[in-house]
């Protein structure tokens, strides 16, 4: 694996940017202790990027993630998702926001244990008001893409670990959303299952020009990545490019 | 109240203690073994506030049940004791004319018995008077007579048909000195009363507007007496009050005699014993037995009144708390599945925290003292704030129970006793430790790894040997239990032992491998067509069987389980139907998909808070609908017998139909038709019993003995549900007691089984069949024991009427034969089409306020009589649903626990679109969705069950025409379940639906 080290950030001028973050500021409060997790974390991400954030445990990766993402509040600074400030919208329409333009692939699945898989899948697609008949051809056919339609009717606790992130990967494409974010989505698989999740998160990058913001502790993740971002004490301290032929 | 259930209270008492004593002890044990598991327990119980009140709550539940079923025991006990030494004061015995071979029957408290069939000549009594004083323990003996007369206040314009007049000798009141008391409690004696005046009780001073110095005038015979009052007495025996009538007033004895114009003899003797009113009541049969010695071959006998009264009153109060307690079980067993549910939904809580434990070396055991440690811990709280409440639920049932008994002359006053309460704090304690032990036992089985990992511990999901071991004990129990119903004619343990076989069987084929769904679909359904069938008498064989209000809880648990079974194990059909219908609101849709999905997937928790809510429904259900097709019965003409008015006439004035009649024909408008007289025996000396076989004796016993007359006979239209052979319509039926002298007719009351042992009852007559073969009976007046008749009894008055003509009815020629002098004679009164006859009754109690008539609509007789007992049946379903408060506390905390449980599952919600507002909907719909699965097969199969039951000869002979189903009630309980659950799951909801997202993300 070859890592370059970029010369400068991407330009926004004349640049599709479907993230633009700027001087965002994170501080949890507990009873008597103050976290500062995002301490001016500016960041852009051009449209069908695959961005990898990198970096020690602690050091604000999922609050960046959730950040961004409108999962949660920041404290400070401008967080413009395909130019809309989402921290402007009120919960509702930030819920209908990421309903429409967002996906998410988290490590633990995250899938509803109750619903089988085909009903997990299309339950966005619910969300947004697609008639159910209609919900339910979309799903089988994002399930078709991961390659597991014929387990359609089964629920999480029947499916392997793999087959789990597949479907959630699944779910996180149904509706076509313009950003997928992945918190650690290898992280609880082995390393063959990992290499099959990472080649379908790059298919649809290839395919459907999605962008991937990916929080991941595994290198070898992050170098099918097209950029990865570290992060040390709540702030961007490196970005690095990855290789054309590797990501 | 010292018996329940046929056992002494202190022995049920000492009984729970030492259980009770076991219970804490074990829990000592712990604390002093092994202080880590007790400590553990003990503080899990402050970490979630809302969970541990909600926890309290549902352990308390089963408790406040009990004890209020206790409080209103005692309270009932209390009041009809109170009033029973408050009416007699100093008596203890009372001699008069004999009625009944039971020396511990008569009382004289039977409104029917105020005209004594044969009184006592003053010199016999003077005489026999001298020998009971010289009884040992006899402190006083009074000479009294007494009998109805109307009465009327010229000042106010108050006429009371029905006051009680009685003399007492004044000069010999010795014993009785505080009999007579002003309502300010100054002790007064007749004899201080001058020619014409007279003491007035406080009841008639009420019911007349009567005060001291007022003039009012005394009916006897038509004629009038002018009396001055004296003053304002207490109600008591001496001053005329009994149970039914408590309007009195008193006179010196000779100044009686002189209003009542009657000879020179003496109604009856009371006498009291040394100590006071409430003298020692275990000598009161050997002072009475030494009393009926000089009575020998006398037609008088001494009856032990006040100890036969207060042992009554302990027996109304045992039937109470046992009744109470047996509908109390529908919601007590729904409490216990609730405490069971908590400790399995805290223990799916603490999973993790489990897992670890065992993980560092404990054993199971140590989970089980751990648990038990904490649930004792809850228990002790939750067992005595239950008993507050109990308390204070049976205050405000008493002030209910206040107005409904006072139409029985009952005074009911709020009263609880020490043991009550020790007995339902330790049997609270006791129902929920074992709960507590059996659920900890069940929840300390966990796979250490699958714990540790939250992954599902598949492992326990597969029928093991324990399956077969339960489902085998279950099938030979469940034989046996059925054979032992079978051979000793009982139902209970026919019908547990059918079900607990199914049961049994279904855990066999599941362990054989077979797939759950149709296993436990096929055992539901079974074991609800055959409770069904069962209960319709369509199972070859089983109507011989006997059963009894127990079978209605054992019918409602096994059908609620049954009903539960198929439910839950067939929700996956509900999802799909639902998700179809929310198809056509797609913005709701995903809230509908999860609201159905989570509990549908957890069929046990689901199950247990549907099983708990159906329970209560079910019992509740049952209860209207049952109750409003039998008030049905008696809406219906039928019940009036042909005739709108009833007249009663006072004994001491007799009236004539004909004059009845002439008030038709005047004040009445011209509307009076008809009156036919029915005559009656005086109760005290009519006497029936069964014709003794061969030398064999049978007891006499007293019966309402009744002599139509052959206009009666001619005119009326009373039905019946039975007929003897060849007797085809009702019509054959009055033209035989007409043509056949020794024919008689008996209501439906003595004949019916299951009527709680009260009254006469006729043995050969099945009042499941419509024909009969005709009983012999004999009846005989105790004045006149040498002539007794043999009667055959020919048909059984419809139910419907029984309630206005209840009896047995002989032939005239019959009656005249055995009663030659009736007491009284009540006159049935028809009206022209149209007529009002609450106007016509009072038209002819005004007509005939002198004579002290008392005429009533039939109709308005039947709906107060309906009202009464409408009112009784309401008070027991207030009670019974405090039931429905186990499935709505249920549903709350499973609401309050999901919340923490699908944190992270909330947070995905959210992340891929959900609302706030989606979620709390979700959580809303979910809740609403449990409460409705259970109230709606509450209320199926109650409905149901009740179908069948009514349709049966066991409600009414022939069934009813029409089932009628009680929507206002039905739909009202449903409502209420509903709401209040919505209610209950707002909080949690709110809760949901405020989750920060990236936060539950992140929470394990």
């Amino acid at each position: 694996m070859t890592l370059t080290t970029p010369s400068q950030p991407p330009s926004r001028n004349g640049v599709d940017l479907i993230i633009d973050a700027r001087d965002v500021v994170k501080t949890y409060r507990t009873d008597s202790v103050e976290v500062r997790a995002l301490r001016g974390v500016s960041m852009s991400v051009p449209r069908g990027e695959m961005v990898a954030i990198m970096g020690p445990s602690g050091c604000g990766k999922t609050t960046l993630l959730n950040c961004l993402s409108g999962l949660d509040n920041i404290d400070g600074g401008l967080i413009l998702i395909n130019n809309e400030d989402i921290n402007k919208l009120s919960d509702n329409k930030r819920t209908e926001f990421r309903a429409r333009q967002m996906g998410f692939v988290f490590q633990f699945y995250n899938l509803l244990p109750v619903l089988t898989s085909i009903e997990n899948v299309e339950l966005p697609l619910l969300v947004s008001g697609v008639k159910p008949a209609e919900a339910r051809r979309q799903a089988e056919a994002a399930l078709d893409l991961v390659h597991l339609r014929e387990w359609g009717k089964h629920r999480p606790a029947q499916l392997s670990g793999g087959q789990r992130q597949r479907v959630t990967i699944a779910r996180a494409l149904v509706n076509n959303p313009a950003i997928v974010w992945g918190d650690e989505p290898t992280g609880d698989l082995d390393t063959q299952n990992a290499n099959e999740i990472m080649d379908l998160i790059q298919q649809f990058n290839r395919q459907h020009n999605q962008t991937f913001v990916i929080v991941t502790h595994a290198p070898e993740v992050a170098a099918r990545c097209h950029r990865i971002v570290y992060m040390k004490d709540g702030q961007i301290v490196r970005e690095e490019a990855v290789e054309a032929s590797r990501a | 109240m010292n018996e329940i259930f046929s056992v002494p209270m202190n022995y049920i008492m000492v009984g729970l203690l030492i259980v009770l004593a076991i219970a804490l002890s074990s829990v000592g044990w712990v604390v002093l073994r092994n202080r880590v598991m007790f400590m553990i327990g003990v503080r899990n119980i402050p970490r979630r506030r809302a969970q541990t009140v909600l926890i309290v709550i549902g352990l308390m539940l089963s408790t406040l049940i009990i004890s209020t079923a206790f409080s209103i025991g005692d309270t009932v006990d209390y009041s009809i004791t109170s009033q029973a030494y408050d009416r007699l004061h100093s008596i203890d015995e009372i001699v008069q004319v004999r009625a009944g071979d039971d020396d511990d029957e008569g009382d004289p408290f039977q409104v029917s018995s105020l005209v004594s069939a044969q009184p006592i000549p003053s010199a016999e009594a003077e005489r026999l008077m001298g020998l009971f004083r010289a009884v040992p323990g006899v402190d006083g003996v009074v000479s009294v007579i007494r009998g109805p007369v109307p009465v009327r206040n010229a000042r106010a314009g108050q006429t009371e048909p029905t006051v009680i007049l009685v003399g007492v000798d004044g000069n010999a009141m010795t014993g009785f000195e505080d009999d007579i008391e002003t309502l300010g409690g100054r002790r007064v004696s007749v004899t201080e009363l001058a020619d014409g005046e007279a003491y007035v009780n406080e009841s008639a001073a009420d019911e007349l507007d009567i005060r001291p110095g007022d003039r009012i005038e005394v009916f006897v015979g038509g004629q009038p007496a002018t009396l001055i009052v004296k003053d304002l007495v207490r109600d008591r025996v001496l001053t005329g009050a009994v149970f039914g009538v408590t309007q009195g007033i008193a006179l010196d004895l000779p100044g009686a005699l002189l209003v009542g114009g009657g000879p020179d003899e003496i109604d009856l003797v009371a006498v009291s014993n040394e100590g006071g009113v409430r003298s020692d009541l275990t000598r009161s049969k050997g002072i009475a037995a030494a009393l009926n010695e000089p009575l020998e071959g006398t037609p008088w006998r001494a009856a032990t009144t006040k100890k036969n009264l207060v042992e009554q009153a302990a027996e109304v109060s045992s039937f109470m708390v046992t009744f109470f307690v047996l509908l109390g079980l529908f919601a007590i067993a729904a409490g216990m599945l609730l405490i069971f549910l908590i400790f399995v939904m805290l223990a799916a809580e603490r999973r993790v925290e489990m897992g670890m434990i065992r993980a560092v070396g404990t054993k199971r055991r140590h989970l089980i003292q751990m648990f038990m440690s904490e649930g004792m811990a809850y228990n002790v709280l939750a067992a005595a704030v239950g008993c507050a409440l109990g308390i204070a639920v049976s205050l405000v049932m008493v002030r209910i129970m206040a107005v409904l008994f006072a139409a029985f002359d009952v005074s009911i006053k709020f009263h609880v006793t020490p043991r009550s309460l020790v007995v339902s704090y330790s049997l609270g304690v006791v129902l929920t430790f074992l709960t507590v032990v059996f659920s900890s036992w069940r929840i300390s089985s966990l796979n250490i790894v699958a714990a540790i990992r939250e992954i599902s511990d598949s492992a326990s999901k597969r029928p093991g040997l324990w399956s077969l071991s339960f489902g085998i004990a279950g099938c030979v129990v469940g034989a046996l239990l059925m054979w032992l119903g079978w051979v000793t004619e009982l139902a209970f343990p026919f019908g547990a032992g059918w079900s607990l076989f199914v049961v049994g069987g279904a855990l066999v084929l599941r362990f054989a491998g077979l797939p759950a769904r149709p296993v436990f679909t096929a055992m539901g359904l079974v074991m609800l067509f055959f409770w069904l069938l069962f209960a319709g008498n369509n199972v070859p064989g089983v109507d011989r069987l006997d059963g009894d209000i127990e079978m209605f809880f054992l019918s409602g648990v096994t059908m609620v389980i049954a009903g539960t079974f198929v439910l839950v194990y067939n929700a996956d059909l509900m999802l799909a139907l639902l998700t179809r219908v929310g198809g056509r609101f797609s913005r709701i849709l995903p809230s509908i998909r999860t609201a159905v999905a989570y509990p549908m997937a957890n069929k046990f928790r689901t199950g247990m808070t549907i099983a708990m809510i159906s329970l209560v429904m079910f019992a509740l259900v049952m209860m209207s609908t049952m109750n409003a097709n039998f008030d049905r019965l008696f809406l219906s003409d039928e019940a009036e017998g042909g005739y709108e008015v009833v007249v009663t006439e006072n004994p001491n004035n007799p009236i004539d139909g004909a004059v009845i009649a002439a008030v038709g024909g005047t004040g009445g408008g011209g509307t009076i038709t008809g009156v036919d007289d029915v005559r009656l025996a005086n109760n005290r000396v009519a006497e029936v019993r069964p014709k003794p076989k061969g030398t064999e004796e049978t007891d006499w016993e007293e019966y309402g003995i009744a002599g139509p007359t052959e206009s009666f006979i001619e005119s009326n239209e009373v039905t019946f549900d039975i007929r003897a052979r060849g007797l085809e319509t009702d019509a054959d039926v009055w033209a035989e007691l007409a043509r056949n002298p020794n024919a008689a007719l008996i209501d439906s009351f003595a004949v019916i089984t299951g009527g709680f042992g009260i009254g006469f009852h006729l043995d050969g007559i099945d009042p499941t069949k419509a024909v009969m073969d005709p009983v012999t009976v004999q009846v005989h007046d105790v004045t006149r024991p040498e002539i007794v008749r043999e009667v055959q009894v020919i048909a059984v008055i419809s139910l419907k009427a029984s309630a206005i003509y209840d009896g047995l009815f002989l032939s005239p020629q019959a009656f005249d034969a055995v009663f030659p002098e009736p007491e009284s004679s009540v006159h049935f009164v028809r009206l022209a089409e149209g007529a009002d006859s609450g106007e016509v009754a009072k038209e002819i109690e005004r007509s005939m306020a002198s004579l002290g008539a008392q005429a009533d609509s039939l109709r308005d007789l039947i709906d107060e009589q309906q009202q009464q007992s409408a009112g009784f049946l309401y008070l027991l379903q207030g009670f019974m649903a405090i039931g429905l408060f186990v499935g709505i506390a249920a549903v709350g905390v499973i609401a309050f626990r999901t919340v923490v449980e699908r944190r992270q599952q909330i947070g995905m919600l959210r992340a891929i679109g959900y609302t706030r507002g989606a979620v709390a909907l979700s959580f809303l719909m979910e809740s609403a969705f449990v409460t409705l699965l259970g109230v709606v097969s509450g209320i199926t199969l109650a409905l149901l069950l009740a179908f069948q039951l009514v349709k049966t000869d066991d409600f009414v002979t022939g069934g009813v025409d029409s089932f009628y189903i009680p929507w206002v009630q039905i739909l009202g309980i449903g409502g209420f379940a509903l709401v209040a659950s919505l209610v209950m799951t707002i909080v949690p909801s709110r809760q949901a639906s405020s989750i920060p997202i990236a936060e539950a993300l992140r929470y394990e």
